[in-house]
């Protein structure tokens, strides 16, 4: 039996996908099933005085019209439950993604129909749509409990700020800011409630946390959990937009009241204006070296725009904070970080988690500093990327194998640069292909972290049953684990990790589908964790299963089958700590992923236009367990970053949106993509993770921004104040005429 | 309702259909072909793309009545029982599907494009696909898995 683990397999439902077998949640109807569709709040920040669903309910073919009244428990949300899941009269809805009501209805045609006929009385409030104007002292609260509409602010104090500065031969410093992103996951929010055989109330739905969603809904519901299910079909991908409800508290709701089917389907309008996005950061930032290029200190401010809910934005913010300064070794910084409510669109998870708005800032900064000290850009990257061992920002060490000088290393070669006795130098970039244009190349480094952090208790269970021959062999592996794939190949990724501890082809795996009361909490699809906590769980759960059927052998018992479960706890071998509450010292996160970009533009300086070249990709994954299914992440996470760096941004004036449909949001197509990607795969083992695996989900989103934005820097000399850095953006830049407000 | 006969996937059919119901609504909603997929429901992003004798269209966006007396292709037309199309086999092969919403309007666009111009080069590849939206993929495996099926497809046909 070869190695499995390190081999480009097929998915292993790729088949039923190519042949557009695969059911989604809007491609599954049930018999009898009704329609909902939700009423959403006409108004970013106004107090509801009256709900009139008269003229909605005698509309011929509505069956119900379902509000607040209906709704045992009337707060949801991930982590911090403080949205209404219908809002009620007297209360207040906080930005137009609230709801008032759901219709249901016997098609859906007259459910969206009769949606319109919900007569709402609203009280209009002032808006706040500006994290800026939300601090201002006397700014409407969003919510009453948050004075000055923080939600949550994180110092970190290390070393000496002021002591650090003064060691310093060169301080740049300056601001840039992020916009809100749309996840733009293709399979558009649907779903049915029903009733199951068991009479459980269950959903199906497109999830990443179907055991949260479960506990959420129970919570909603006031049932036991056991009287609650949710089943996960095909999912047509997430990015981290499914990790908080969206949908499935709505249908599960219709389902508890209606004790009927009830499918529910929302257009891409819906989902682009009522469903959470990336959070906006604004960045100020203070950074010195000496005139070797050695970090002394840093002084940061970054702000987020919460919107109107928490959502995540706890979790996100405190990720940001410590990977506030990247990957670099600085002996003293001070860096407060805030959340800040606004009427704004909900922010939550999205593809790095509060890690991929950071590197906007470091890395255009880093490479401030390389101009100012007259250095090569991955010169002075080497000199203070963070090696095993060396002491973070947050004043923890290091550990788990350390990738960072290995991508960056990689990624240089690959792209022409030389080293000579320590020092590095850059390639030439060629002639450019029209007079008016330039070329460039810019080069990013960034970090992310493996697994729940901060202390929480990160854990993925999997249960594995082995049907034996009588003479012991393996003839199937039934494992169950509730890893939900959202596209990334999980599920092939797990296959592999069992067939190679098992030392069985992979066809006799078989992984049971998510179906929460099937199988076993597996925590979220996100944070780049299922690789190393659920390939964990499913790693242990195989070899424990093998002792068991060894120890059968030995007995001669004649038993057929073995089982064994496992519960992979992250802080069995990485322990993480909370902050401290005033300096912000802790042990934040598991394991973590490194990833280095670099990018070759040429700028069209009559139009701004700006078109990639080439690009060289090197991430460290620990151990790539199928090689082109990493390929597909890396140039998936690019194209997530060529978006967020270019061409992406969902705008809202004064809480209303005005991006609305794919032809207003510019996710990149196939001709904006860079010519050419180069990828590297970097292998620096985790002992901790399987097969010395650690994740790669998120880490090739971030550093693609920074990458284009120092190469448009290299070929024009201009800086950008904020992305995306559209054709319009960087033509203003080289007018000198700055950017437009924000 | 208004009576429609077409040809889809080789089989006559005749339905009744709302005046103003889309050719993806149809296909998925009366005869549960859901291989057609909609994401944007504007003709933004090729999810839905089929085939209208032989040229590709954007379902979502395409009235129903205009497949009338017509041959529509859609994902569950390729391949048979035992084989997938030779399309379908390369995006396999090719790791050209992620979470695979978007794969049938691609593998059908591909379709429309290798039947017009069997060599293309990978710029054409790219240009005949520019109006099919991908979130996964970055789409250099999508353009691998075509260029793989115009080099197995000529090969058939040089026997």
């Amino acid at each position: 039996m070869n190695a499995v683990v390190g081999t480009s397999r097929p998915r292993t439902d790729i088949e039923a996908r190519v042949r557009g077998v695969t059911r989604y949640p809007q491609d599954l109807n049930m018999p009898g099933q009704l329609y909902g569709a939700v009423v959403w709040s006409a108004y970013p920040h106004a107090i509801v005085r009256r709900i009139d669903t008269s003229e909605a309910s005698a509309l011929p073919g509505v069956e119900r019209v379902i509000t607040y009244k209906d709704v045992p428990v009337n707060r949801y949300g991930i982590n911090t439950p403080d949205q209404p899941v219908l809002v009620a009269e007297g209360d207040r809805v906080r930005w137009v993604g609230d709801r008032i009501a759901i219709v249901v209805a016997r098609d859906l045609h007259t459910a969206r129909r009769a949606r319109d006929l919900v007569r709402v009385d609203y009280e209009p409030l002032p808006v706040v749509s500006d994290t800026r104007e939300a601090m201002r002292p006397g700014a409407p609260l969003i919510h009453a409990d948050k004075p000055g509409n923080i939600l949550y602010h994180i110092p970190i104090r290390k070393g000496n700020l002021q002591e650090g500065l003064a060691q310093a031969d060169v301080i740049v410093e300056g601001e840039i800011s992020t916009p809100f992103v749309e996840h733009a996951y293709m399979q558009p929010e649907a779903g049915i409630g029903y009733i199951d055989e068991e009479g459980r109330v269950t959903v199906i739905a497109a999830a990443q946390w179907p055991h949260d969603d479960l506990h959420q809904i129970a919570r909603m519901l006031n049932l036991p959990e056991d009287q609650v299910r949710e089943v996960v079909p095909a999912v047509g991908g997430a990015f981290g937009g499914r990790e908080d409800m969206y949908i499935q508290h709505l249908l599960a709701l219709c389902a508890y009241v209606l004790r009927r089917p009830v499918k529910m389907v929302f257009e891409r309008e819906e989902s682009i204006t009522h469903t959470g996005k990336r959070h906006p950061f604004r960045f100020r930032y203070t950074v010195g070296a000496r005139r070797d290029g050695t970090l002394t200190a840093a002084r940061l401010e970054l702000v987020a725009d919460a919107g109107a809910y928490a959502s995540s934005t706890v979790p996100v913010l405190s990720n940001a904070a410590t990977f506030a300064a990247g990957p670099y070794r600085i002996p003293h910084a001070a860096v407060d970080a805030y959340a800040v409510f606004t009427n704004n669109a909900v922010t939550m998870a999205m593809r790095g988690f509060g890690a991929t708005q950071p590197p906007v800032m470091y890395e255009t900064y880093m490479d401030r500093l390389a101009e100012a000290l007259h250095m090569d850009p991955v010169e002075i990257r080497m000199k203070n990327l963070l090696g095993d061992g060396d002491i973070a920002l947050t004043g923890n060490a290091m550990w788990g194998g350390v990738g960072a000088k290995e991508t960056l290393r990689q990624a240089a070669l690959a792209a022409g640069w030389r080293e000579e006795s320590g020092h590095w130098f850059k390639p030439d970039v060629g002639q450019p292909s029209a007079p008016y244009k330039k070329r460039g190349i810019g080069v990013a480094c960034a970090y992310k972290n493996v697994g729940y952090s901060l202390g929480f208790d990160d854990k993925s269970g999997a249960d594995v049953t082995l049907t034996l021959g009588a003479d012991g062999s393996i003839a199937r592996a039934v494992v169950k684990c509730g890893a939900v794939d959202v596209g990334q190949g999980i599920v092939t990724a797990l296959t592999q990790i069992a067939a190679d501890v098992l030392g069985i082809d992979p066809w006799r795996v078989e992984l049971v589908p998510v179906d929460t009361s099937r199988v076993p909490d597996a925590g979220s699809s996100s944070a780049s964790r299922h690789v190393y906590m659920s390939g964990n769980a499913v790693y242990q759960a195989c070899q424990a299963a093998l002792a068991k059927r060894d120890e059968v052998l030995r007995a001669e018992t004649g038993e057929t089958e073995v089982s064994a479960s496992y519960v992979y706890h992250g802080r069995s071998r990485r322990p993480t700590t909370p902050f401290d509450p005033e300096t912000g010292q802790c042990n934040p996160h598991i394991s973590y992923s490194y990833g280095t970009e670099i990018a070759l533009v040429e700028v069209d300086t009559e139009t701004g236009e700006t078109e990639i070249l080439k690009m060289w990709a090197a991430h460290d994954a620990g151990k790539a367990i199928n090689p082109a299914m990493y390929f597909g992440q890396v140039a998936g996470g690019i194209h997530m970053g060529v978006g967020f760096g270019q061409t992406e941004e969902y705008l809202q004036i004064d809480g209303r949106p005005r991006t609305r449909r794919f032809s207003e949001y510019q996710i990149p197509t196939v001709l904006d993509m860079p010519k050419e990607l180069v990828s590297v795969i970097v292998e620096v083992q985790d002992p901790t993770g399987p097969f010395g695996a650690k994740g790669l989900g998120e880490t090739p989103t971030l550093s693609t921004a920074p990458a284009i934005l120092n190469a448009i820097h290299d070929a024009t000399g201009v800086w950008l104040p904020r992305i995306p850095a559209t054709s319009e953006e960087v033509w203003r830049a080289l007018q000198g005429q700055g950017a437009r407000p924000s | 309702m208004q009576t429609l006969s077409m040809h889809v996937n080789g089989s006559p059919i005749t339905l009744e259909v709302e005046p103003d119901a889309s050719l993806a609504d149809v296909l998925r909603e009366q005869l549960g072909l859901t291989g057609t997929k909609i994401a944007c429901g504007e003709g933004e992003c090729g999810a839905c793309t089929v085939l209208l004798d032989g040229v590709a269209v954007t379902s979502c966006i395409t009235p129903a009545m205009k497949a009338a007396g017509r041959h529509v292709q859609t994902i569950e037309g390729l391949g048979d029982q035992r084989e997938m199309d030779v399309i379908q086999q390369s995006f396999a092969d090719a790791f050209a599907s992620q979470c695979g919403y978007c794969t049938p309007g691609f593998i059908m666009a591909t379709k429309a494009l290798l039947a017009e111009n069997p060599h293309p080069t990978r710029e054409e590849i790219m240009q005949g696909v520019s109006g099919n939206l991908c979130r996964c993929t970055g789409y250099y495996q999508i353009v691998d898995a075509i260029a793989l099926a115009a080099k197995r497809l000529s090969k058939e046909e040089r026997g």
